[in-house]
């Protein structure tokens, strides 16, 4: 029979939250500050990701650091000892649909990305 | 009735309801967590009655308070688990009865006249349910999540939003454990409103940012009834 705890985020989560119960996990802190130009790195997501293909190779700008939180990549199959910063990561339409119409040259994502995706543009 | 009679126009309805995979899959497996103990049958009846109870009210409160009250406001924005305890609900403990339900690092997407946020989840459909209840149809569609980020203005321009050029659209792509609401500008013509009047107008197409609020338009609103062309005898 399997040994895995199928209640142990439950458990960590309770009272606490889910992020929350992740907090301080990471050992250190955020490696990027707010209004850091960010490229998304193109990295190999066989399996499981939360990082759309739409962001991979554009850059745009760290507009809040969220929390600390195991990457989904590794969450998904239950690897949890090991947690990241998050990011919420602000584009340009522009930047991210080349054919957005200019009159709308204002317009802005956002979506969040673990550490490992960033890098300094 | 006589078997030569052909109903080729207008079949019967089917005898039996056909049950899909996903139904049975879920029958499935909701028997074998009780079997094995993970929650008993009345836990799972509990859970089924807060799920389906549960709608878009609170975060409408939510914001109706931090447009009358500037420090609420600014607790939103800053703790929105304690602004969300303001409006009773408990994001550690929303079912009241112990079940984790839901991520909750909730944030508030304010919008400024010159700034408008409207929220998404490409990858499934992420969503602030213990304080906006569960997600509209539309919003599960891989049409609105595909849409929504590359054509924002012509996809709210299909809710009926057209906004100037001017007002910056900015679209929140939901895809990790925060969960949004959008929290729009209060609408001219609501001056001397009560919390409840404002909580009215705050639907739930206004806190996902698909719509505006505007005086006389609430959720409760009385569509106009249209005779029927054939009416029943």
């Amino acid at each position: 029979m399997s040994q895995h705890d199928r209640t142990h985020h439950a458990k960590i989560a309770t009272g606490k939250g889910d992020p929350q119960c992740f907090k301080g996990t990471t050992g250190g802190p955020p490696k990027f500050k707010v209004g850091d130009r960010v490229r998304i790195k193109d990295l190999p997501d066989i399996f499981y990701t939360r990082c759309q293909v739409y962001t991979r190779g554009a850059v745009g700008e760290v507009a809040v650091i969220t929390h600390e939180s195991p990457a989904p990549e590794d969450e998904a199959w239950g690897h949890v000892d090991h947690s990241e910063w998050f990011y919420i990561v602000r584009f340009k339409q522009k930047d991210l649909w080349p054919e957005y119409p200019d009159a709308f040259g204002n317009d802005s994502l956002q979506t969040e990305f673990s550490e490992r995706w960033l890098e300094l543009a | 009735m006589s078997h030569d009679h052909h109903h080729g126009h207008n079949p019967p309805a089917p005898m039996v309801d056909e049950v899909s995979d996903f139904e049975a899959l879920e029958i499935a497996v909701r028997e074998l967590c009780i079997e094995k103990g993970l929650f008993t049958a009345d836990d799972h009846r509990k859970f089924t009655e807060f799920a389906e109870h549960i709608g878009p009210t609170p975060a409408a409160r939510m914001v109706a308070k931090a447009w009358l009250d500037p420090e609420y406001r600014k607790l939103c924005l800053t703790d929105s688990l304690t602004a969300c305890k303001a409006v009773g609900v408990d994001l550690l403990n929303p079912t009241g009865f112990g079940t984790p339900s839901d991520y909750t690092d909730v944030r508030v997407l304010e919008d400024t006249p010159t700034l408008h946020h409207v929220v998404v989840c490409t990858l499934c459909s992420c969503y602030p349910r213990p304080i906006l209840g569960f997600q509209p149809e539309w919003y599960r569609t891989p049409n609105y999540r595909r849409r929504l980020v590359r054509w924002p203005r012509q996809v709210l321009a299909e809710f009926g939003l057209v906004l100037p050029s001017e007002v910056e659209i900015r679209v929140e792509d939901s895809n990790q454990k925060c969960r949004f609401i959008v929290m729009p500008v209060r609408p001219a013509g609501t001056e001397g409103w009560t919390e409840d009047q404002l909580t009215e107008i705050v639907t739930r197409d206004c806190l996902i940012g698909v719509a505006l609020p505007k005086p006389g338009m609430t959720s409760n609103i009385k569509l106009p009834v249209h005779k029927a062309a054939k009416p029943a005898h």
